[in-house]
């Protein structure tokens, strides 16, 4: 049913981290797990958490809709439901489901006989998620300063820290970020149109290319072919900095620079070599 | 070996270039909205006070314009008090030189030193600035201090920058008055001559370059230049008041006056000050200027900004109160 | 630990791979292999043999010009001083024209050089594409390649040509500079009312996460199944084995869904694709259609309410 056809020989018991063989078992395409439970656990208890702020707040229209952390007078310490403390439990439950859900993949990873860079990769995320919510607010020592859960209220949150250091695109973290974002896509874009154009070729009908076809168009065209083992590693790699380096540049604002941006290359232009 | 000993300098220097926490934080919006001041304690700024205020002195007995010739300002102000003020303007501008800076010693009442008319102009500036613009110095005031720091020529003053900001004039290299690190527009490469648009009274001054409507067509100015020379000058106010676009506005929507914070009103009417000083006060001083006052590039006298004031601090001198003791400096 | 496969450890090579017969020879020919250690690292250790052939020659010449117009300008900027054009290159840019020239050719001096580099550069890509698409047709590939580098140069002539073209003067074109260039997309967004509302920007943002988040599950699973020969993605798409039912069997265990060994590049492409489409898009209604971002999400319901903190804020321009 929801196997595919050639799923079942890979059904098979054993290579769990933890709970060993009481939760070693599917429903319907999903592998369940000791870490399947615990994420079901986290994402529903936040999605309540989820729902119960929105049904007590002013809008169910889905743009407008908004869980707020609290005031920065609560400092590090809790606070009420309804002035953010809805905001800290469900910060809580997302740690937990996304930690969860990387720990599941590392044991999904193992029953396939497979490498943890699915795993590690979403780690990355995870712990950029962390920098924005727990990280960054304990270094500037108020849970107020994570961002809001909504829609556009965390686009608001995005353009007013933005703004709090004058002109964030001089943030050299920033920079080096959204470099290796563009630089992602870019690699992505051309990974992705080599495959498909060598097993989709010009002339219907014609036998599918190969890696060396790849090879010729990259090295014709850019002197270079990295190759097809080569490109995942490259690929991986910009994705993964582009996640740290986003953490890097958020995380240094605030704690690391409180002027605006554009003033911290003063370092650069007062060197001694220039004299 | 070599190579991990540049890394290590270059990292150093990038290191040196940040600052460290903990770091002061306030919230001035609905939580949640980054509507935050953020501030560094160890920010190297000059912590400066007004010097203590001189003993008061009896306003009865005869008035200095009846004694002295030609008293202009402060002349119905008795002997004792004028003679205080003056003591007390002497240390907030020229500590140094003393009365000799404006006066001729032989003859106090002469105007043929340029001080003396340039500052007789002045203190009518502080009085302007103490009657009229309550709704931005409200609450402290201003003296001389404020702006000159006890040197004789404030040390945040701007000139126009001439031709010189639209770069190399033969073949190619234009620049169009930007793409410095101009140090009065927080080192962005944005315009950095953008001072006598704003900052005095011409028909081209609204830094309001959002449009009141969503929908186009739109009228083809302002256009893009139009907003780098409104951010351009909004970078040399945070600058001054060393504070971040939130304090002011909520950036969700620069324009509305709804999200912004009292803070903004406040600007409002400093920038209607400043532009009133500048028209009204300080450009029209020009000719009354030896050149070595004067500009630089086009020899334009030398004008006021917030940084003039404020030296990079929310409040000149920390709101300190710098009037109640010299209420003659308020009067119209 | 085991080898994690993220790094070459062993780099041997024989004679370079000639690759697919290239039909002409001399100057039209193929030039030399060469190999770097570096690279092998991380990929293929070999570097070339390169093919310039006409559009080739003529894009580098063109994209050269291009180079060297921006590039003088920024130095003649500071009075041909070599050290004051290291130390403020970020700062440095080649400006467009000022608004008064509208989309008339102004001097040289005055915006006339943007103009040229911004027609060199223009020709110097078209070119470019194509090459990128003769040389795919030539080798019997399909144009995938050429169409993804089409939705990029879309965004490039929206940003240079269509929208500065529509709104009816050249001053709203980006300038080229590392800072400036940083300043023209602040400002844009301060005219036209924070970009962030405008929804193709969301769409834009959301396929530039969307892309970085495949390549990372996707170079993840090839890496982490490669001791199954999963980086053979061709031959795993015609016929299938072991690395990519494991990798598919991955993601539908994880999240319920899973592409294929095929599939995936689609979706990889489209992400790719749509990151400058909508992008595009996105400049091109801004001051031709939309003048306020904010103010078109409050009229079609976007913004949040957030509770008034200083009530009776009002314009006091506005005051009686």
């Amino acid at each position: 049913m929801s196997m595919l056809s050639f799923e079942k020989k890979y059904r098979v018991r054993g290579g769990t981290l933890i709970g060993g063989d009481l939760f070693d078992f599917w429903v319907g395409p999903f592998y369940v797990g000791f870490f399947g439970v615990t994420t079901l656990f986290f994402t529903l208890l936040g999605v309540v958490f989820i729902f119960y702020g929105i049904a007590t707040g002013p809008t169910w229209n889905v743009w407008q809709i908004s869980i707020a952390p609290p005031d920065l007078s609560y400092g590090l310490g809790f606070a009420p439901i309804q002035e953010g403390g809805l905001w800290q439990l469900i910060t809580i439950c997302a740690i937990g489901a996304f930690v969860s859900w990387a720990l599941r993949q590392a044991e999904i990873s193992r029953k396939l006989g497979m490498n943890y860079h699915v795993p590690i990769a979403f780690g990355v995320a995870v712990f950029a998620y962390i920098t924005l919510v727990v990280i960054r607010p304990v270094l500037m020592g108020a849970w107020g300063h994570g961002f809001p859960y909504g829609i556009m209220s965390h686009l608001d949150w995005v353009s007013n820290t933005g703004y709090q250091y004058l002109h964030f695109h001089y943030n050299p973290a920033h920079i080096i970020a959204a470099s290796l974002f563009f630089a992602t896509v870019l690699a992505l874009g051309m990974h992705g149109g080599a495959i498909l154009s060598a097993t989709n070729p010009h002339k219907k009908g014609d036998t599918v290319k190969t890696p060396y076809h790849e090879n010729s168009y990259f090295r014709d065209t850019i002197q270079y072919s990295i190759g097809s083992q080569g490109i995942h590693r490259l690929g991986l790699l910009l994705a993964l900095n582009a996640g740290l380096w986003s953490a890097i540049c958020i995380v240094i604002s605030g704690p690391f620079w409180t002027r605006g941006w554009p003033e911290w290359y003063d370092w650069w232009l007062s060197l001694p070599i220039w004299a | 070996m070599t190579r991990r000993l540049i890394l290590l300098v270059c990292a150093s220097f990038v290191m040196v270039a940040c600052e460290r926490p903990p770091i002061e934080t306030s919230q001035n919006g609905y939580r949640g909205t980054a509507m935050v001041d953020v501030s560094n304690p160890r920010d190297p700024m000059v912590a400066m006070e007004y010097p203590a205020a001189l003993p008061a002195a009896p306003s009865s007995g005869p008035k200095a314009g009846e004694v002295y010739e030609n008293v202009q300002v402060l002349g119905d102000l008795s002997v004792a008090e004028f003679t205080r003020v003056m003591t007390a303007i002497t240390a907030w501008v020229s500590p140094e030189q003393g009365c000799n800076y404006c006066h001729n010693g032989a003859e106090f009442a002469s105007d043929d030193m340029y001080t003396k008319v340039v500052s007789r102009r002045m203190i009518e500036m502080t009085q302007h600035i103490n009657s009229e613009y309550e709704s931005h110095v409200g609450g402290a005031g201003v003296n001389c201090y404020t702006c000159h720091r006890g040197k004789n020529v404030p040390e945040y003053i701007w000139f126009e920058q001439g031709d010189s900001a639209n770069g190399n004039k033969y073949f190619m290299g234009w620049r169009n008055g930007q793409n410095r690190p101009g140090a009065d527009v927080a080192l962005t490469s944005l315009p950095s001559d953008v001072f006598v648009q704003y900052l005095t009274a011409n028909d081209n001054n609204s830094a309001r370059v959002a449009s009141d409507t969503a929908h186009s067509p739109s009228p083809k100015e302002p256009g893009i230049t139009a907003a780098e020379h409104s951010f351009a000058i909004m970078a040399n106010w945070s600058q001054s008041l060393g504070v971040n676009c939130t304090y002011c506005h909520n950036s969700a929507s620069f324009q509305s006056w709804e999200q912004s914070t009292p803070a903004r009103t406040k600007a409002h009417h400093g920038l209607n000050m400043v532009r009133s000083l500048n028209s009204d006060y300080l450009i029209p001083l020009e000719s009354a200027y030896p050149a070595n006052r004067l500009g630089p590039e086009i020899g334009d006298a030398p004008k006021a900004y917030c940084l003039t004031c404020h030296q990079g601090q929310k409040k000149p001198l920390g709101g300190a109160d710098a009037i109640t003791a010299y209420p003659s400096l308020a009067k119209n | 630990m085991a080898y994690q496969n993220i790094f070459n450890r062993v780099q041997v090579h024989g004679a370079p791979e000639p690759g697919v017969p290239h039909p002409k020879g001399g100057i039209w020919g193929r030039g030399k292999a060469r190999f770097s250690r570096l690279f092998g690292r991380v990929g293929d250790a070999q570097v070339g043999p390169g093919y310039l052939g006409t559009t080739g020659l003529l894009s580098l010449l063109f994209g050269i010009a291009a180079f060297e117009i921006i590039g003088f300008n920024m130095w003649a900027s500071v009075g041909w001083d070599p050290v004051e054009f290291i130390r403020l290159l970020p700062w440095l840019a080649l400006e467009p024209p000022a608004p008064e020239w509208g989309l008339r050719i102004p001097p040289l001096n005055e915006g006339g050089w943007f103009i040229l580099a911004g027609l060199c550069l223009l020709i110097s890509v078209l070119l470019w594409w194509v090459r990128m698409y003769r040389r795919a047709t030539e080798l019997g590939m399909g144009t995938h390649v050429a169409w993804a580098f089409a939705s990029a140069i879309w965004l490039f002539l929206v940003l240079g040509l269509i929208r500065p073209i529509m709104m009816g003067s050249w001053s709203e074109a980006v300038p080229y500079g590392i800072f400036p260039h940083l300043d023209w997309t602040t400002a844009f967004s301060l005219r036209y009312g924070n970009l962030m509302y405008n929804p193709f920007h969301m769409l834009s943002i959301t396929f530039l996460y969307g892309s970085v988040l495949l390549f990372a599950m996707h170079g993840a699973t090839i890496l982490a199944s490669g001791n199954y020969g999963s980086h053979r993605e061709i031959e795993q798409i015609v016929d299938r084995g072991t690395a990519a039912e494991r990798g598919a069997i991955f993601w539908r265990w994880t999240m319920g869904f899973n592409a294929t060994f095929e599939s995936i590049h689609r979706w990889a492409w489209w992400f790719a694709v749509l990151t400058t489409l909508t992008g595009g898009i996105g400049i091109l209604l801004t001051g031709t259609v939309v003048d306020n971002w904010y103010l078109w999400g409050l009229e079609h319901g976007l913004v949040p309410p957030y509770p008034e903190v200083f009530p009776g804020m009002a314009d006091p321009a506005a005051a009686p």
